[in-house]
């Protein structure tokens, strides 16, 4: 029998594959089809040749066209993916669409466009620039530029925006030669030459580059300032030295990739690099997933979505920043880049590097019991940098005005007077997140969600920071008629006015959302911290992470007992992780660094452990806490969310879902459906039920049998649901 | 239900215009009224300070007050603050 149906996976909400006929195509696995689906025509991917199929021949419909000219998706892809799926219960075809770039999901021929390099021909060479009539301007333009050097596309376009035309004549006269290079490949003149590394980073470098080929898992565990990123350099050096080698690097965010980008074209220039995240445009992002799928390009970097790029080569999985909750996809299938990683890793056999400053409890437990390799830097890289001395400011005994104690304004004082910067950090952007009316304590609440407004005071606004809800600001309290309304609390904005009124020279500038949301804002910022233009920086937690500011020494906290006391499981040991990296911050160079934390509980031994920049002795007391109350990593959770405009409707679903949890699985423990802690968001009501089991294969074995169920049930037809496996916060 | 408070008095204090978060402009100041008057048929001296404001257009033309500025005002009186006892005069109406 010939193989001539065609099992193709489709980006619809059902977990099984599609029989079609292939309609006397030669259809590759792994290549992309259009198809027939309903009433529209849709893109698939073949996953399976077969002769037979459950349906009867004549029902089946055939594909309508093949892109036969592509490279097919590898086999080990769709197993990860088929592996993702199945563990976070999500659809495959799903999960395998949504990991491709846009253009692959659409029904065009996704064609990249070739780039060029142009030069001139020995004709080219011999012609004289008087032959270009007088008139040709930006012909004679670019003719001379071709003179002196080979070009571009992007240095032509320089030279004038119809540069087009004038190649294209120079073409016809066989003066110019054109040559497809690969774009995206910046390649760099001559290598950096690495600087020396200290004891412990060989030790490190040494360890990772032994494990070659092997799967292995190793937390680099660096204080802030201890040259990580030197050693993540150093062992793709050796790992992707005389072989063809691919390496995946994962970093948390967007704004970090450029920079990390740079450094590492800076090192290895030889490597060609290629990053992948969303803020690319399609083509360029369709170009890169192409060329690491073809193994053109040596070294990967990109955020989450990266973790699913087909890779043929793969000889070393890097996460950067790995207790990074961004690692987190929050909506359709939601895996943890980090732990996907892990499973590639151990799929094509090969080492992968966790690092952090403050490792995730989960990846820190692992390491204690040894089933990662722990790798230590304790001292800082640039041996004259120390690290910076931390103190808390008692609240409840410094009087504060505006938010800021005197202790604080005082430090600040003295850096403007010595030409250093500061960095005041504070976790809420808008003027105050709270506007209230002092004649009857109305607060202006989200009709949508179980939120407040926030005051955005320059623009006139109130905004929810939840589902994006704007509108003007009352004239008056709309439930007693007072006008005479308070902003209360403080956000980036309020500060800012605050500093600018108490330091009217000074050179302020605020760093959050709203106000870097150009798209070369930020960086623009960046270089104006580093050319020495600002003074103050205001700024949340975007500017906590991977910031190197040498003349930064003063580093001020603001407000973050609300953390201390959350009822998230997570909180302690995020709100340690954002405080140790922001003082990472001050004093990175030569100057010693101080950081000032404003706080009602200074001795709260979060803080005791920040003082002493002791991270393992304070994860052994949260690690206890955990064991305790057997959160993770000493169980394993998975949540059945479900939300409706109606909480009748999730309350009966949840209740379904309840009892056949319950029936069939008594390894896993099943709490009763309860509300989620913000009951109310965009107009939906939200509950959740939360399961916990000791072992990871009990937790998944009941959720494969009951997904399905969940699935076919009418009740689950009426809301919308989803299931959270090893959810980051409930 | 009435509520209306007609008094004159010498502005002793004045604080700087403001604005309400909806761009309302706010004035507010302490009016020291001192006069003689009538009590179960026996003549008495009377001796207060009390804290006003004024709101909008009211405040937008406030410029000529200033401390020692006579004024006749009549408004309504309201706490402070829903958990103040303390009252606030707030002006409608005023002469100079």
């Amino acid at each position: 029998m010939p193989k001539n149906i065609l099992k193709v996976a489709l980006d619809v909400p059902l977990d099984r594959l599609f029989d079609y006929l292939d309609g006397g195509f030669s259809v590759q696995v792994g290549q992309r089809v259009v198809v027939p689906f309903g009433r529209r025509n849709v893109v698939g991917v073949v996953i399976e040749k077969s002769d037979s199929s459950e349906f009867a021949l004549e029902k089946l419909k055939t594909i309508i066209q093949v892109f036969d000219d592509e490279l097919p998706i590898d086999p080990s892809t769709f197993s990860l993916l088929k592996f993702c799926a199945d563990y976070y219960q999500y659809p495959f075809g799903q999960a395998l669409l949504a990991s491709l770039p846009k253009r692959l999901r659409q029904t065009e021929p996704a064609v990249s466009r070739k780039q060029y390099l142009y030069s001139l021909t020995p004709e080219g060479m011999g012609a004289d620039i008087d032959l270009i009539p007088a008139r040709q301007s930006v012909q004679r333009k670019v003719f001379a530029a071709l003179q002196q050097s080979t070009l571009s596309e992007s240095a032509l376009k320089e030279i004038s925006a119809s540069w087009r035309q004038a190649i294209e004549a120079f073409r016809m006269q066989g003066w110019v030669h054109a040559e497809q290079v690969l774009a995206g490949f910046k390649s760099a003149m001559e290598a950096a030459p690495p600087p020396p590394l200290n004891d412990e980073q060989q030790v490190a470098v040494n360890a990772v580059t032994e494990a070659a080929n092997t799967f292995k898992p190793f937390l680099l565990h660096g204080i802030t300032g201890s040259g990580k990123t030197e050693v993540y350099m150093q062992i793709l050096q050796q790992a992707l030295a005389d072989n063809d080698g691919q390496a995946l690097v994962l970093v948390p965010e967007i704004n970090l990739t450029p920079q990390l980008e740079a450094r590492f074209r800076n090192r290895l220039p030889h490597l060609p690099l290629v990053s992948l995240h969303s803020n690319l445009g399609e083509s360029e992002r369709l170009k890169n997933w192409r060329l690491a799928q073809s193994g053109q390009a040596r070294i990967i970097i990109g955020t989450r979505l990266a973790v699913f790029t087909p890779i043929p080569n793969l000889k070393i999985v890097m996460v950067d920043e790995e207790h990074d909750g961004s690692y987190k996809q929050q909506d359709s299938m939601r895996y943890h880049a980090r732990d996907v990683a892990m499973v590639r890793a151990q799929r094509s056999k090969v080492p992968i590097v966790m690092g952090s400053a403050t490792p995730a409890l989960e990846a820190w437990h692992n390491a204690q019991s040894g089933k990662y390799t722990l790798l230590s830097l304790h001292s800082r890289a640039v041996a004259q940098s120390a690290l910076p001395n931390i103190r808390c400011i008692d609240t409840t005994k410094q009087e504060s005005t505006n938010g800021l104690t005197q202790v604080l304004v005082h430090a600040m004082r003295e850096r403007l007077a010595k030409g250093e910067q500061s960095l005041l950090f504070i976790n809420r952007r808008g003027y105050s997140p709270v506007l209230l009316c002092s004649a009857c304590h109305w607060i202006a609440p989200c009709m949508r969600c179980s939120s407040r407004l926030v005051v955005h005071l320059k623009q006139g606004r109130l905004r929810c920071h939840h589902c994006g809800h704007e509108q003007k600001i009352v004239r008056q309290c709309p439930s007693c008629g007072n006008a005479d309304l308070h902003p209360t609390g403080h956000g980036t904005q309020r500060l800012e006015e605050t500093l600018k009124a108490l330091f009217p020279t000074a050179r302020i500038q605020r760093v959050d959302r709203d106000s870097t949301s150009r798209k070369e804002a930020l960086n623009d910022i960046l270089t104006a911290v580093h050319d020495n233009e600002i003074d103050i920086l205001i700024g949340t937690q975007m500017l906590a992470k991977g910031h190197d500011f040498p003349n930064l020494t003063l580093v001020g906290v603001i407000d973050t007992d609300s953390a201390l006391f959350s009822p998230d499981f997570r909180a302690a040991e995020r709100l340690f992780a954002q405080l140790m990296q922001v003082s990472g911050r001050a004093g990175r160079a030569e100057k010693p660094g101080e950081v000032l934390i404003q706080t009602a509980f200074p001795s709260h031994h979060l803080f005791n452990a920040l003082r002493t920049q002791d991270y393992p002795a304070y994860a052994q007391t949260l690690l206890q806490e955990r064991e305790m109350a057997q959160f993770p990593p000493y169980c394993y959770l998975a949540l059945i969310k479900a939300e409706s405009t109606q909480y009748r409707e999730v309350e009966q679903f949840l209740n379904f879902a309840f009892e056949l949890a319950r029936q069939r699985s008594d390894q896993v423990l099943t709490y009763d459906p309860m509300r989620a802690q913000m009951e109310k968001l965009k107009g939906m009501e939200r509950g959740h039920i939360l399961m916990q089991a000791t072992q990871r294969g009990a937790l998944q074995k009941l959720l494969a049998a009951l997904t399905p169920q969940l699935r076919a049930s009418k009740l689950a037809a009426k809301l919308r649901w989803n299931i959270d496996v090893d959810p980051m916060e409930f | 239900m009435t509520n209306q408070l007609v008094i004159s008095g010498e502005v002793v204090q004045i604080e700087t215009l403001r604005y309400t978060p909806a761009g309302i402009p706010l004035l507010s100041f302490v009016l020291r009224h001192l006069s003689e008057q009538v009590e179960a048929g026996m003549q008495r001296r009377v001796e207060c300070e009390i804290n006003a404001m004024l709101m909008g257009e009211l405040a937008e033309k406030s410029q000529l007050i200033k401390v020692g500025t006579h004024l006749n005002v009549t408004g309504f009186i309201a706490k402070r603050s829903l958990k103040s006892a303390q009252l606030v005069l707030h002006i409608n109406t005023l002469n100079y």
